[in-house]
């Protein structure tokens, strides 16, 4: 594997839990590895399965979706709307042959900066040691 | 006006499709001028000066790519005929896998195959391509006409268009705009997910009401929604709408979303448990046009 190549994680946080996750971790000064795009979304309800599947064409080694707490998200089911969406995308990862790994999602209220930091290290090792995705190659083959 | 017709990687029902319009393709060739068509006519070689081309079908090799190519050099309009040509259609769910074990299945593995050396033909036949794609993957397109196939009444509108200079218009709406079928006001609630097979579909209500996966909601409307009305649910043939990237993803996001939605803690153990092959089932005309448009680890 190439030396100078790093994972690159696109991170959709929801506003009201992960992305204050995020912002407490930043805030605390809790260390992790810089791989991660956070890209802020209103509800994790608000990810469909093409935002995952467009990251990872588009160049991403991993995709990780942060949603409140279930029980606890601002528009009361997002987040379960979410979870349903997710686990049938898991599904579809696995048939078209992308390692569900590479694709985690979590619940981290905004108070857990800790867990943010943690799930964020972790997510690195997992790709790093899944190595790069290179799905760009292919996509220009004929 | 000077048309050509050809085929690619399809089965002819396009073209099929066409001649279905009967007395109406009387009236619509009276201006116009047959000068290539494989299915029909005895002819070898594409003729210079062709003012519409409508080609059939996907990218599946060699041969294809050379034919597109020359079509569009030679074409001043190119129309993409049904769902193969604009999205790579159901041959396309090969791209799920390699061609080694595409080549082997079908020469060698076969039950009913006698080819005892494992022989697999090389010569004189042209190359796979590296994987199914729509055609748009090769050249430009100038309207795009999916449906699997499309309703001849389509097809006469859009040549129709054509011919008067005009630019033809698809329906940018989904399939259950024009379902006759009666909706839940409150919004869609799949309340179980069943199979085709299983139970017998109430004859007015919404499919995906009864559990039936019908794409309606990620399908572009424009055929009538003749198979709802049949009392068959919708397979997507005629491909996304304008407003989704991604057929298969839209209908994946449908399905998990409605699924239960009266409820609140819903697992979704049942759901992912009842969706065995969502590939396969939501990206059956649409998978080489998709934003993962084959098997990454094949």
């Amino acid at each position: 594997m190439a030396k100078d190549w790093e994972p690159k994680i696109i991170a959709f946080c929801c506003n009201w839990c992960s992305y204050g996750g995020a912002d407490t971790a930043g805030v605390g000064r809790m260390q992790h590895p810089p791989s991660a795009r956070i890209v802020r979304v209103m509800c994790s309800g608000r990810v469909e399965p093409s935002l995952v599947l467009k990251a990872f064409r588009e160049g991403a080694d991993g995709v990780f979706v942060g949603g409140c707490h279930l029980g606890d998200c601002h528009y009361q089911s997002g987040n379960y709307k979410w979870w349903r969406r997710a686990e049938a995308l898991k599904r579809y990862l696995e048939q078209i042959g992308i390692e569900p790994e590479r694709f985690r999602y979590e619940w981290i209220s905004a108070s857990e900066g800790e867990k943010f930091a943690q799930v964020m290290t972790e997510f690195h090792e997992t790709i790093l040691e899944l190595g790069p995705l290179k799905l760009d190659e292919r996509l220009k083959k004929l | 006006m000077r048309i050509a017709t050809t085929w690619l990687c399809c089965c002819s029902g396009c073209h099929v499709s066409m001649l279905d319009l009967h007395e109406r393709l009387l009236k619509l060739f009276e201006d116009v001028e047959l000068v290539h068509c494989p299915v029909l006519m005895d002819v070898k070689e594409i003729p210079d000066d062709v003012d519409v081309a409508l080609i059939e079908g996907g990218i599946r090799n060699e041969e294809n790519v050379e034919v597109a190519e020359e079509l569009r050099e030679k074409a001043e309009v190119v129309v993409a005929l049904g769902t193969c040509a604009c999205y790579g259609g159901v041959p396309g769910l090969a791209n799920l896998f390699s061609n080694e074990e595409l080549l082997e299945a079908v020469y060698v593995e076969t039950a009913s195959t006698e080819n005892e050396e494992g022989t697999i033909p090389s010569e004189g036949v042209p190359e796979l391509t590296w994987r199914v794609h729509p055609f748009s993957d090769v050249i430009e397109v100038d309207y795009e006409l999916p449906g699997c196939p499309p309703e001849p009444d389509r097809i006469a509108e859009v040549l129709e268009a054509i011919l008067e200079g005009e630019e033809p218009e698809l329906p940018g709406y989904n399939l259950c705009e024009e379902c006759p079928r009666e909706k839940r006001e409150e919004g869609l609630i799949i309340p179980e997910i069943r199979r085709p097979v299983e139970g017998e579909p109430d004859p007015d209500r919404c499919l995906l009401e009864q559990g039936y996966l019908c794409m309606g909601p990620a399908t572009r409307a424009g055929c009538g929604a003749r198979c709802p009305k049949a009392g068959v649910p919708c397979t997507g043939c005629a491909g996304p709408t304008d407003r989704s990237v991604d057929q298969g993803a839209r209908m994946l996001s449908t399905i998990a979303s409605a699924f239960r939605a009266d409820e609140d803690e819903v697992d979704p153990g049942e759901l992912v448990e009842r969706l065995r092959d969502p590939v396969s089932w939501f990206c059956r005309f649409t998978l080489p046009a998709s934003l993962i448009p084959f098997r990454v680890d094949r």
